[in-house]
């Protein structure tokens, strides 16, 4: 059947699309010969080695190095980030130059977070990071591949551990990706044929974990040596190698599921869900290595190609290597001044920066110098693009529907069950970006879906604002009722009952003190702020206290009336006294900081200053030329004892720095006392002005 | 004669009474309307409107309030509002096109006198700080109102684009990067 149709495709070349159980597909030219002239490269070292902290699908690693530190190979540099995510490890030994933001190989170009390595060649190994001696269960082995950090290295990046089963026996066969259908790209091939053993081996481990009957592999049929290899190393063993037709996208998941199954997984659907598992070899190989040799995934094979090197290879490189490193290794065959290519030429992406490293999911590196552009022409609505598709999507009605922005639209047509193969934009004969359209669809329409959330979010915080503040303003209104009440109270009934309520009473009183106190010990950083906090903190004590007593007396409302009145009674002489002792201890600033007045003592003084002010200020008024000689006389004796105080600074004219400077060092009481005075007639004197310039 | 007047007596009874019985059986709760309306608005909190909030202009519109109003929901909003009222679409006031990338407001630090006027004013409680302590934005949840920027005092408040990073970048628009070449034929007659 299969040669019947072989031969007839020499007539009809679309017939090849009969050979194979999906739809759709293209047959580009492969050009994998040119990397697979020579053996693999030897390992290098390079000069350094940058990682950058997201090197797969989900939450960014979080770094536990610091800048400076030494490291040594395998050591583990980050932790990944709850959720979805894997760790990252050192390549080799070194010191970290730098945790900064670089250039990273994603088609945005954007710079993010890396970790730099300056390697010092010495290629010293740490400790393994892996604790699991060997995986017996899927948890086990999850736990294990999470350690390794390692996650789908065909090109997804989705961190493995991830797509495993919960349970044991849920997953019936295990299915290797060794198609590697992109032209170019032969790191799978290589390794297939090099690493064979390890190939299968690894499988066995994960077969044997999860409880899988069968395992099959996919290779392309046109790897023969990789198939014989495998072949050799999966005899007696229980695995399946499959020669699968040669067709893009032949290495994608679903396809190659189909393909190998006649299972197709439905849209939506993981491959756990009907009892499959598929892992690309590199993955399996990384796995092996990881449950054998306790071995975290540090280097990865990667082709390096393209028509633009004469030598081009295939090389085991540690993650980190920066592209251009190894890219000169190939021999350009002229400067590489155009942009590099990370994947094949169907999926991969143009990087901006030739300096972007290696990461887990680097196969392959394609310098191919620039082709002229094919400008876009209209849709000549050929239906070729339907043809192709390999997910039997309807590619042209996505591209109107994407070309005028109507999102919804092509969302219906099921654009995200599209693989972007580039099949569609392969066969378009007028040259249209078709997978680029799908692409910047998928981005909009999950923009639009961030934005939808975040409207959402923000219209339960606006809620919440707005019972925060309705909530605040009635506690506000019970708080002023409180008071009005206990001021009404205290009006109707002048004196204090005795002993009804102690406690109520004691503790406001106790609180002013303890306020009073710490104004007058502090008193040279009250503020205004404080003032009010601590007017506040009085008034929310009284309405406390108001409401306490209301509380208590449930009883008799009698009793309640009075327990409030005298609360309020307590806090008004709470709040007097705390204001006395607020103006003492502005006013007793010279007695020095560390020294404790009583609050008593304190208001005496500042009755007795005020007094004295209220003396100074009817001196002044009934003075001849009043307004102008009495300060300036104050400040010629103020003058004449400054000097001797503050060592030659001029003095102020204002009270608090007369204060200020009599809280320096005396050098005699009586000086002293004479310039407290001179302090306080200006004082007084400023006052006076101000009073009359009011009045006036 | 009266037979026939009788019947159809009958039956115009016994049909209004299964109709009445269906309507109050088989009744449909049509949704509220200014719940519809205030899920299409941005939730901004802006108060650009003339209304203190996305849903007391909800319900000013389900009330017959222009719904031009929201600029930074744009024609879009609007045609959305039009389409949920069934109502004629009106023109935007001005021809300002809504700003594409979020917005966030961002708070210069070193001017920052802790005066707690922007705390006040945010919507969505998005700033913290207390009073002459320095105050911060939370970058996501902020809204972009801006209804912080005038109050104040030092002007310390600057609206800056959320930066992009490989995590929230879309690929480009490709008519942009490869616009469609549409050839110019020649015109059989000329």
């Amino acid at each position: 059947m299969r040669t019947v149709l072989r031969a007839f495709s020499r007539l009809y070349p679309m017939a090849k699309r009969w050979l194979k159980r999906f739809p759709g597909g293209v047959y580009p030219s492969y050009r994998k010969e040119l990397s697979l002239r020579h053996p693999c490269h030897d390992p290098i070292i390079p000069d350094e080695l940058v990682l950058p902290l997201q090197q797969h699908v989900g939450a960014p690693a979080v770094p536990l190095v610091t800048v400076g530190e030494r490291v040594r190979k395998f050591q583990r540099l980050a932790k990944p980030a709850p959720g979805l995510s894997a760790p990252v490890h050192a390549p080799t030994s070194g010191l970290i130059k730098a945790i900064e933001k670089r250039p990273l190989p994603h088609p945005s170009g954007l710079p993010d977070w890396c970790i730099v390595i300056e390697p010092d060649h010495e290629d010293e190994a740490g400790e393994m990071p892996i604790e699991i001696e060997t995986p017996t269960c899927p948890t086990s082995l999850k736990q294990m591949i999470l350690q390794a950090g390692i996650v789908g290295m065909g090109g997804a990046g989705f961190p493995s551990w991830r797509k495993l089963p919960q349970k044991k026996g849920q997953v019936h066969t295990l299915l290797l990706n060794g198609a590697e259908c992109e032209p170019y790209i032969t790191c799978d091939d290589m390794l297939m044929q090099t690493r064979a053993e390890e190939i299968i081996r690894g499988a066995c481990t994960i077969a044997a974990c999860i409880g899988a009957e069968k395992i099959i592999v996919g290779i392309e049929d046109n790897k023969p040596r990789a198939l014989a290899a495998m072949q050799q190393a999966a005899e007696g063993r229980g695995v399946e190698i499959q020669s699968v037709p040669t067709v893009y996208p032949m290495g994608g998941q679903k396809q190659l599921t189909e393909q190998l199954t006649g299972i197709e997984i439905p849209a939506g659907a993981h491959a756990v869900d009907v009892g499959l598992l598929m892992f690309n070899v590199a993955t399996v190989a990384a796995i092996h290595h990881a449950s054998e040799y306790h071995q975290p995934l540090i280097s990865r094979m990667v082709t390096v190609t393209g028509e633009g090197l004469n030598d081009p290879m295939n090389i085991e490189a540690l993650l980190g290597t920066p592209f251009a490193t190894l890219a000169a290794l190939a021999d350009p065959k002229t400067e590489l001044n155009y942009p590099l290519i990370m994947g094949g030429p169907m999926m991969g992406f143009e990087v901006p920066d030739p300096t972007v490293p290696v990461i887990k999911t680097t196969n392959c590196i394609l310098a191919n110098p620039p082709q002229p552009v094919e400008p876009a022409m209209p849709c000549i609505r050929c239906g070729e693009c339907m043809e192709a598709c390999p997910v039997n999507l309807l590619p042209q009605q996505m591209y109107w529907h994407a070309h005028a922005h109507e999102w919804d639209k092509v969302e219906k047509l099921n654009l995200f069950d599209c693989i972007e193969c580039g099949c569609c934009s392969f066969v378009c004969p007028s040259h249209i970006p078709l997978v680029q359209y799908y692409r910047h669809a998928k981005g909009e329409i999950r923009k639009l879906r961030e934005e939808q959330a975040f409207q959402e979010h923000a219209r339960r915080r606006h809620e919440a604002h707005l019972a925060r503040l309705e909530r605040e303003k009635q506690e506000k209104e019970a708080r002023l009722q409180a008071k009005k009440a206990a001021v009404k109270k205290q009006a109707a009934q002048q004196t204090p009952a005795s002993s009804a309520t102690p406690s109520a009473r004691q503790r406001a009183i106790e609180a002013a003190k303890k306020r009073a106190q710490q104004e007058a010990g502090g008193a040279s950083t009250s503020s205004a702020a404080d003032k009010r906090k601590a007017a506040m903190e009085a008034a929310r004590k009284r309405a406390a206290a108001a409401r306490g007593s209301q509380d208590k007396s449930t009883d008799t409302t009698a009793e309640a009336k009075a327990q409030r009145k005298q609360a309020a009674q307590a806090a008004a002489k709470a709040k007097a006294a705390a204001l006395k002792a607020q103006k003492t201890a502005q006013q007793s600033q010279q007695t020095g900081a560390t020294e404790q007045q009583s609050p008593r003592k304190a208001a005496m003084e500042a009755a007795k200053r005020r007094a004295q002010a209220l003396k100074a200020k009817k001196q002044a008024q009934t003075g001849e030329n009043s307004e102008k000689t009495a300060p300036n006389t104050d400040q010629e004796t103020a003058e004449k004892t400054g000097p001797q105080k503050n060592g030659g600074t001029p003095m102020a004219t204002t009270p608090e720095a007369a204060d200020s400077a009599q809280s320096s060092p005396p050098s005699a009481e009586a000086r002293r006392k004479a310039a407290m005075a001179a302090a306080r007639k200006r004082a007084a004197a400023l006052r006076a002005k101000k009073q009359q310039e009011s009045e006036s | 004669m009266i037979s026939a007047v009788v019947i159809f007596i009958a039956l115009a009874a016994l049909f209004g009474l299964l109709l009445g019985y269906a309507a109050v059986r088989f009744r449909v709760e049509a949704p509220p309307v200014v719940e519809e309306i205030d899920k299409v608005l941005p939730q901004i909190q802006c108060g650009q409107c003339g209304y203190p909030g996305c849903k007391p202009y909800a319900e000013a519109v389900a009330h017959g309030e222009a719904i031009n109003k929201c600029t930074p929901g744009g024609e879009a909003v609007m045609l959305k509002i039009a389409e949920i009222l069934g109502v004629e679409p009106q023109p935007m006031a001005e021809g300002e096109e809504a700003e594409k990338s979020r917005m966030v407001a961002f708070i210069h630090e070193q001017d920052c006198i802790g005066c707690m006027h922007c705390i006040k004013a945010c919507p969505v409680d998005a700033i913290v700080g207390t009073t002459k302590a320095v105050h911060t934005v939370i970058a996501q949840e902020c809204t972009g109102c801006e209804l912080c920027v005038p109050v104040c005092p030092t002007d310390c408040i600057e609206m800056q684009p959320l930066p992009e990073t490989p995590r929230n970048w879309i690929w480009p628009d490709p008519e942009k990067v490869i616009p469609t070449v549409i050839p110019k034929l020649e015109s059989p007659h000329p």
